[in-house]
């Protein structure tokens, strides 16, 4: 359903970020004026299947998580979605792919129904079937007593549960999320949670960053670790636990780090 | 691209701060500063009439009737001191015991028959003054007097002759420059410096709103993961930031011509309202097409800039050095000797600026005008292009 290969992506360096370099970090992604962010990461995900993407801070989550969104256009490699080619057809992915990041913000201005319904526009809905589709969602998430309000003016879990909404409003083949519950509190977070199981009953493959393996535990059946742009492990939670030779998470996690740094 | 207009118009429509730039600032300028101006002029008017300045003469002795009439002058008051001499006199003066002197060198008199001089010593650099227009009038008074008694002693009676005697020949000016040719050259000074100013203003504040708030708030990530272009995005975004733009023109020339209007029902018609009531209906519209492309320029501009920005912060300091380069090409168009041809008309704003003054006197070209317009539009063309292009860059829009 979803698969990535041979990803690459690097970043022309501009001054402010060649400052944040010290010398003695000799890190091997720099090169020159490049900064090589997703070096060759691959990983693949099938029908009703939830895959964690794991990895340090600055490994190269969210900029592999945006070429997979399509908002950044891969250097090399390919990303196939549902057999489209999202390299070549970006604007044909957009349609199959729901998206939502940490740090997504909605339209203060706009009542959350007014977010939702513009998002749905915006992918081509009108008309009954807009409405349909957006009462639908409404109910599901309970968003009723807050539609008329104005998104500034909502509490952190009615504007998440707003962004949860619009990302999936015009139904996507998949859904990707970058690190969907840092920040929030454990209430917010079981609404999140509860999204991404309900998304997978109903069969629709989730990709999702976190740092929380507890999440993994509760969500995964596959886990990707990246560790400078390079995947250093993708599999089933099973064999996650065996490569890392613990049925801790945590633990697993840092021995296959650890391995991966030493070769 | 119209959903994305549509909805970013009714995003701004409800921001009370942008709102504010758009609507409130145009409305309200105009009255600000014909008021403020009227009110300074008529106290420093008011001032200088009442003022009274300290006067002494010396050689009061040769123009006694002179003296008398500083004397009973309102603005005048003699000061009883012993001043010797020009000297003395500028002393007294930087010292601020006296605000002027008058050294009467020698009677005028028909008997001599000699010109004589009298200095008036004074500080010239204060703001308004009618000091030496008073004493020139009091010296008039008394130099006819002296020249009639002079004319009689020569046998002269006759006012004519007089007349005659002192100016045979009299030159009369006849201006071609009607009222309104010469108003419309001094508001035509003043009016680009107000208007294309908040034309951009009315550019800055949704654009800023739009790119970087954009970014800032993480809404950009999402807008850009939708089946619709970047280029209509941009576009739609575009469209917003002009009819801000056009919004807050079209607002101040409204405003411009409601407070001229209300100002000639209070204030006794005046020369200048008058001059100002001749403009058409079609000079408003001229006005207002010199300045649609000179909106779509500048949205154009500070949509690139608010886009590149990463918050709201970074954008508002790149804007505001903009905001004081806008006021270079205005002032390239009041520099003397600058005048609209078929030349100047090519050059970016100053061109639309000198083009208003032009229109304000009623002395337009429709030629030159739309070369000013087409060439406009060509620029505002070009920048729009390079804002879609900017906007599909990677590198702009993830920093
Ligand atoms: N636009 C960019 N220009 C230059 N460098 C970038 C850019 N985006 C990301 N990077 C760099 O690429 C590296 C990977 O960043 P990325 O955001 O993908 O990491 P991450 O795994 O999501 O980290 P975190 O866990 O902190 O979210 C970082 O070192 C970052 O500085
Ligand atoms: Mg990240």
């Amino acid at each position: 359903m979803i698969s990535v290969n041979g990803l690459k992506k690097k970043f022309k360096l501009t001054k402010d970020h060649k400052k944040g370099i010290t010398e003695a970090q000799q890190d091997p992604r720099e090169e020159k004026d490049y900064f090589h962010s997703v070096r060759d990461v691959h990983f693949h995900c099938e029908q009703g299947e939830v895959l964690g993407l794991l990895g340090p801070n600055g490994a190269g989550k969210t900029t592999t998580l945006r070429m997979l969104s399509t908002a950044l256009k891969p250097d090399e490699g390919s990303i196939e979605v549902g057999g489209v080619d999202l390299v070549k057809k970006p604007l044909a992915g957009r349609k199959a792919i729901g998206f939502l990041s940490g740090s997504t913000g909605l339209y203060g201005r706009l009542t959350a129904k007014e977010n939702v319904e513009y998002f749905a526009k915006l992918h081509g809905m009108k008309g009954a079937e807009l409405k349909q589709r957006c009462d639908e969602l409404f109910t599901l998430l309970d968003m009723h007593s807050f539609l008329d309000k104005r998104a500034d003016n909502l509490s952190t879990g009615m504007k998440q549960k707003t962004n949860i909404a619009r990302a999936v409003v015009h139904r996507p083949k998949v859904v990707i999320l970058d690190e969907p519950t840092t920040g929030l509190d454990i209430m917010t977070t079981q609404t999140v949670i509860n999204f991404i199981k309900g998304l997978k009953e109903q069969g629709t493959p989730v990709v999702f960053s976190t740092h929380h393996l507890d999440e993994v535990a509760l969500l995964c059946d596959r886990v990707t670790v990246i560790d400078q742009g390079l995947t250093c492990f993708d599999g089933t939670l099973a064999a996650f636990k065996e490569q890392g030779h613990s049925e801790e998470l945590n633990q697993a996690f840092m021995n296959i780090l650890e391995g991966h740094r030493h070769v | 691209m119209f959903e994305v207009f549509l909805k970013e118009i009714k995003e701004l429509l409800r921001d009370r701060k942008t709102l504010m730039f758009i609507v409130a600032l145009p409305l309200l300028i105009f009255p600000v500063i014909f008021a403020v101006v009227g009110y300074m002029m008529a106290m420093a008017n008011l001032e200088a009439e009442q003022e009274v300045h300290k006067v002494y003469i010396i050689g009061a002795e040769a123009a006694p009737e002179f003296t008398e009439s500083v004397r009973y002058h309102k603005n005048f008051e003699l000061v009883t001191a012993n001043y010797a001499n020009k000297n003395d006199i500028i002393q007294a003066i930087q010292n601020e015991e006296l605000d002027v002197g008058i050294v009467i060198e020698a009677k005028a008199q028909p008997s001599t028959r000699e010109q004589t001089t009298w200095q008036v010593i004074y500080n010239d650099s204060a703001r308004i003054n009618y000091l030496f227009r008073y004493i020139e009038e009091l010296k008039e008074q008394y130099q006819s007097k002296v020249q009639t008694l002079s004319f009689n002693a020569l046998g002269v009676t006759k006012e004519s002759e007089m007349e005659f005697l002192i100016s045979p020949i009299k030159l009369e000016k006849v201006d071609t420059a009607d009222a309104r040719e010469s108003w419309g050259e001094k508001i035509g000074v003043l009016l680009p410096y107000l208007l294309i100013p908040i034309v951009l203003t009315g550019a800055v504040y949704p654009a800023i709103d739009l790119g970087a708030g954009e970014k800032e708030r993480g809404t950009l990530e999402t807008l850009l993961l939708t089946p619709i272009s970047r280029t209509n995005i941009v576009l739609g975004k575009f469209l917003t930031v002009l009819s801000a733009s056009l919004a807050t023109a079209s607002l101040s020339i409204l405003s411009m011509g409601l407070w001229l209007f209300v100002a000639r029902t209070f204030v006794n018609v005046s020369e200048f309202t008058v001059a100002l009531s001749h403009i058409t209906f079609v000079e408003l519209l001229a006005m207002l097409s010199l300045l649609i492309p000179l909106a779509a320029m500048f949205s154009s501009i500070v949509l690139s800039i608010s886009i590149y920005a990463r918050t709201f912060k970074e954008a508002q300091n790149y804007m505001g050095p903009l905001s004081m380069l806008v006021f270079i090409p205005v002032m390239i168009s009041v520099m003397p000797n600058m005048e609209l041809t078929y030349k100047t008309a090519f050059i970016p704003v100053t061109n639309v600026a000198l083009a208003i003054k032009e229109l304000l006197k009623g002395t337009s070209e429709i030629g030159i005008l739309a070369v000013i317009v087409g060439s406009s539009i060509l620029l505002a063309v070009g920048l729009l292009a390079f804002c879609v292009r900017w906007f599909n860059q990677e590198k702009v829009l993830f920093r």
